[in-house]
């Protein structure tokens, strides 16, 4: 629980993890038992053998700069702790700074430097060069071509990714006996650890929820069509996620689902970094790919289904446009035909004179003019 | 038939029964309402009108600092986390023009400088000692006299050897005088008579009649603060113990962390830093 705490405390805006608090009374107990030893202990003292943090675990470190921002340096010894860079000494990242008290910092972190960290089986140092090689490919990498107002639109590593922290694994996806397995031989500390930093991979192509990388996309960037304008998109582009927003995909997912494609989902592979425009023949969705991205939903892909527009543009496409229209007669037809049904039969009503009543357990009382005229007063 | 009389003791799951439809009825109406006032599915005949308003309170230096912001989560990378901060108008005087991020000068220490803003309010180092004036340092808490603790920075966890976390967000350590039996605060807070006089009439003061008022804020101010030593020593002007600092943190505060650096680099580094 303690882990637990923690996480809701220190990102209260990723709510799903609040998940976790479903989990059955044995896998609890299990997770509980796991989790604490893997708490214990846990400081960014590991990779913070400089004592970085003497001063930046301070939340007011930070300055306004001369441009009037307001420049934070603080870095939560906690939360840094569970996250993925937690054995990665400061400077292996921060690279430019050379001695304490440091100068200003005018230099950006290179995120394909290798750092001190080897990954198991590997003898070379990590780095995460490979990505940001396939990365530099894809339509987001700068090219030479670009203008310079594209060249600093482009978003960078840190534009998508804060340093991740740990998810708690929701219990059904937790297989324990594998896991005290790994126990036999294997540090609790090393496993747990390394049991967290697989798992919430494991069954989704990304992390993070569709919503999630729907937003990422869409805000501040591709949603914002002045901006892309600018950038001399291609018109497809351009409305990409408006027409998103309106497919099945993109109504499922912005009501809550799961499972419904994002954009990730069509617009990449596995590597989750090779976006390109659909012309390039390396882009997931190239017509000649595009049946093995539909597959990974769709049973019985063929040649026709491939064809179906997934950014439907309901103006230009005319059975689209008749589709659309002939949907909400049908829809306001229903609701505003009954409702004004309705209306016509409460005028009609009191307009006879009867009185509308709502005490004494009845909503109508009087008698109709139309029947005093027929039958008379009594 | 009419002119029989009505029947009125209707059984109670006839009302409920009303009620459930009239629930219905009544979501249906708003949802149909909706889908064709905002609903961004429907025709949204009130969109234009909502946006003609919105446009009026659009301010084009919020929206900036707003982007800003979001920038900043991304340029700092290590989860920024939001702690609760105190109303404007519980803050002491001085936060309203300097922030709590005061110190923009000095290069090398106004990050270290702005960092003790979590621990002290600004009279702490800028109270300008008078002859024969004593001073006593002792927690502040803008809602407590006297606060009870734990105080964030006194005690390390002894399972992780991080700081406590604690509950009290608000408390810093700030100076007062002693008079006879008497501690009086030296904290300029905005009930003070000065204050809330200035804040009435600021906007019926020419910009040069205001800056006299502020010399008025500043009058038992001095421009530069302590020297790290000052605190940072066994010779220190806080009394650590009494303050609830834990023995190891204190000896940290004084010996370890800040007096290594201070005085590992003071001649090297920094040659006029704490000079």
């Amino acid at each position: 629980m303690k882990l637990l705490r923690l996480f809701l405390d220190i990102h209260p805006e990723r709510k799903h993890v609040q998940m976790v608090l479903s989990t059955g009374v044995k896998m609890s107990l299990f997770l509980a038992v796991l989790f604490t030893f893997s708490t214990i202990g846990i400081r960014a003292e590991a990779a913070d053998k400089e004592n970085c943090l003497m001063c930046h675990k301070y939340r007011q470190i930070g300055r306004i700069d001369e441009q009037g921002r307001k420049r934070s340096y603080y870095v939560n010894e906690n939360i840094y702790a569970n996250t993925t860079h937690r054995n990665v000494p400061c400077r292996d990242c921060h690279t430019y700074i050379t001695r304490i008290p440091h100068d200003p910092v005018t230099e950006e972190v290179n995120c394909a430097n290798q750092c001190h960290i080897k990954p198991p089986f590997s003898k070379e140092n990590f780095s995460h060069r490979k990505i940001i090689d396939i990365y530099n490919k894809s339509v987001h990498g700068i090219k030479k071509d670009d203008s310079e107002e594209l060249k600093a639109a482009k978003p960078y590593c840190k534009y998508c990714h804060l340093n991740p922290i740990y998810r708690k694994v929701a219990a059904e996806r937790i297989a324990p006996n594998t896991l005290l397995r790994c126990l036999n031989c294997h540090d609790k500390k090393g496993v747990t650890q390394a049991y967290k930093h697989i798992t919430h991979r494991l069954r989704r192509k990304t992390s993070r929820s569709p919503q999630e990388i729907v937003e990422l996309c869409s805000k501040n960037c591709h949603e914002d069509v002045e901006k892309m304008e600018k950038l001399k998109v291609s018109h497809e582009t351009l409305e990409a996620v408006e027409t998103y927003k309106e497919s099945m995909h993109g109504k499922s997912v912005l009501l809550g689902s799961q499972n419904s494609a994002d954009c990730i989902s069509c617009h990449a592979s596995s590597a989750i970094h090779d976006i390109y425009k659909k012309e390039d023949k390396n882009a997931t969705i190239n017509i000649a790919n595009r049946a093995k991205i539909c597959e990974q939903c769709h049973k019985g892909v063929n040649e026709r289904f491939i064809q179906i527009d997934v950014h439907p543009n309901l103006e230009k496409d005319p059975i689209l446009h008749f589709a659309a229209i002939n949907l909400t007669f049908a829809f306001y037809g229903s609701v505003f035909g009954l409702l004004g049904l309705a209306l016509l039969e409460t005028i009609g009503r009191k307009k006879d004179g009867i009185k509308w009543q709502i005490r004494q357990g009845t909503t109508w009382r009087g008698v109709s003019k139309r029947w005093l005229n027929k039958y008379g007063p009594k | 038939m009419p002119g029989e009389p009505k029947r009125l003791e209707h059984p109670a799951s006839v009302y409920l029964i009303g009620a459930i439809f009239m629930l219905i009825t009544l979501s249906v109406l708003g949802v149909a309402i909706y889908q064709v006032t905002f609903s961004p599915e429907g025709p949204a005949v009130l969109v234009p009108l909502q946006k003609k308003l919105e446009e009026k309170k659009k301010s084009a230096i919020l929206e900036e600092v707003r982007r800003q912001e979001e920038m900043e989560k991304h340029r700092h990378f290590h989860n920024m986390v939001e702690y609760p901060q105190l109303p404007e108008k519980d803050q002491p005087v001085c936060y309203i023009c300097h922030s709590s991020y005061p110190h923009s000068k000095n290069k090398k220490v106004r990050s270290l400088l702005n960092m003790h803003t979590q621990f002290f309010v600004c009279e702490t180092c800028h109270l300008e000692q008078k002859k024969g004036m004593k001073i006593v340092y002792k927690w502040y808490n803008p809602y407590e006299e006297n606060p009870p603790g734990p105080f964030f920075g006194t005690s390390y966890d002894p399972e992780t050897g991080n700081l406590v976390e604690v509950e009290d967000q608000f408390s810093k350590i700030a100076p007062y005088v002693v008079k006879g039996n008497r501690l009086v605060s030296a904290i300029q807070v905005q009930n003070a008579p000065l204050a809330r006089d200035y804040v009435r009439v600021r906007d019926k003061l020419t910009p040069e009649q205001r800056d006299n008022v502020k010399k008025k804020f500043h009058v038992n101010i001095k421009p530069k603060g302590h020297e790290c030593k000052v605190c940072h020593s066994k010779k220190s002007i806080l009394d650590f113990k009494k303050l609830g600092f834990a023995d190891n943190r204190t000896i940290d505060l004084q010996e370890l962390n800040i007096k290594g650096l201070i005085t590992k680099y003071e001649t090297f580094y920094i040659p006029n830093l704490f000079k």
